[in-house]
């Protein structure tokens, strides 16, 4: 299954919708990281509301989402992490280091806005 | 409540050979006969007595005479018809009854001892011969022995439900998490963390984050009186976790020894946004959030009027 990415100005939003296999993840990285360049976004959103379970290979490959991105010019920030997979998680030893989170859409899209807010106010 | 049915379900019909429970029926015969007299002079007898003495001044005449009846009809449904499993639930009630009025075992047993005294008196008189005598007072001992064994332990399940419920009173008033204003939240910690309370502290922790839209708790540990390197891999884990739902963390209130012990036993605080008071962990926690506290009617800041839109 793939997922979609939508564009919403100069973001890309991609929200995963179901639990998935490490191919559909891997997909996802390469489809993220070519429309990074393509679409010359500045910033990326993954919401990951709907994903019951968040295992090593997701944070890796969460994690390599982001420095890609970074590298292309666009920071990302993870959202939707639900408080019982963000307890699994830590008890797990996963972190999410370097990578912003956020409560939901709306939080991830009011980061991005204060991060290029920053970058216009040459900070 | 799973504990204390599997445990009163065990119970059983006191284990008597057909001999003894001829000879059980031999002391009904007697003690039937003078049911009444035994009950008014026990009740005589334990008038005095501190527990149970006000407790039966305080119960209505009709009310004894009705649960003295019921007692009779169950006891000789047991020993006469060898239904036991009705007498067996009523002790269990009266157990579990004493329990919550707070009637001390040990006068529970003294009633028991002034009835089997009075028991005795009559059965010596009716049965001069002794092999008879003994035979139905060891009868009286299997009988008394297996109720007071049940009365006890539905006495401790109580108690120990009690206490169960209490502990998770405890549990659940001692992991708060308030509202101090839009999108900041506190968690004051009080007492001892072990992991099954810090699980549940990050649990609650966690909800209301995702609950309240929080962008930034502080952790008091004011309260929490020895740091180990268990109570801080608690703590650490806290903090990512609510960095994980997009809430940043200050934890406050390490007082200097907490502080020297972290240092000593070389625990990594450094991830930890850690300040000493729980003043001063709010004054952040509200810049952070984007408030700023003034004294009202102080005109001059010195700071200008820009920085309080911050």
């Amino acid at each position: 299954m793939s997922i979609p990415i939508l564009k919403l100005g100069d973001r890309l939003i991609a929200s995963i919708q179901s639990t998935l296999t490490d191919e559909d993840l891997t997909r996802l990285k390469d489809d993220l990281a070519n429309q990074v360049g393509d679409l010359r976004s500045r910033g990326v959103i993954v919401d990951v509301t709907a994903a019951d379970v968040v295992d090593s290979f997701t944070i890796r490959t969460l994690l390599d989402i982001a420095q890609v991105s970074k590298l292309r010019g666009a920071d990302t920030v993870i959202v939707g992490l639900r408080p019982e997979v963000a307890f699994a998680m830590v008890q797990l030893g996963l972190r999410l280091d370097g990578v912003d989170t956020g409560l939901d859409l709306e939080e991830g899209l009011a980061i991005l806005d204060a991060r290029s807010h920053g970058v216009a106010n040459g900070r | 409540m799973a504990i204390s049915a599997a445990q009163t379900d065990g119970h059983h019909a006191p284990d008597l050979t057909s001999s003894e429970q001829d000879a059980l029926k031999d002391l009904w015969r007697v003690y039937d006969g003078s049911y009444e007299e035994i009950g008014e002079e026990s009740e005589r007898a334990l008038a005095a007595d501190p527990e149970f003495g006000p407790l039966i001044q305080s119960m209505p005449r009709e009310q004894m005479q009705a649960q003295s009846q019921r007692s009779r009809d169950l006891l000789s449904r047991a020993i006469v018809g060898g239904d036991w499993e009705p007498y067996l639930s009523d002790l269990r009630e009266q157990g579990a009854g004493y329990a919550q009025m707070g009637i001390s075992f040990t006068s529970w047993y003294r009633a028991v001892g002034v009835i089997r005294h009075l028991l005795m008196d009559r059965l010596t008189a009716a049965y001069p011969e002794p092999e008879r005598l003994v035979a139905v007072v060891a009868a009286m001992d299997k009988w008394f022995d297996n109720s007071m064994g049940i009365i006890g332990d539905t006495y401790l399940n109580t108690k120990e439900q009690t206490i169960l419920r209490q502990q998770e009173a405890i549990r659940e008033l001692s992991t708060p998490v308030l509202t101090l204003m839009d999108g900041l939240l506190l968690l004051p910690v009080v007492g001892v963390i072990d992991s099954h309370r810090a699980r549940q502290m990050t649990d609650q922790l966690l909800q209301a984050i995702h609950k309240h839209r929080a962008k930034v708790v502080v952790i008091d540990i004011t309260g929490v009186a020895a740091m180990d390197t268990m109570v801080a891999n608690h703590l650490v884990q806290a903090v990512d976790a609510a960095r994980l739902l997009g809430a940043s963390t200050i934890v406050s209130g390490l007082s200097a020894d907490v502080a020297q012990t972290v240092v000593r036993i070389g625990v990594d605080l450094s991830r930890l946004n850690t300040v000493g008071d729980l003043q001063g962990g709010v004054s952040d926690a509200m810049r952070l959030v984007g408030f700023q506290v003034q004294r009202v009617g102080q005109h001059n800041d010195p700071d200008g009027p820009e920085a309080r839109i911050s």
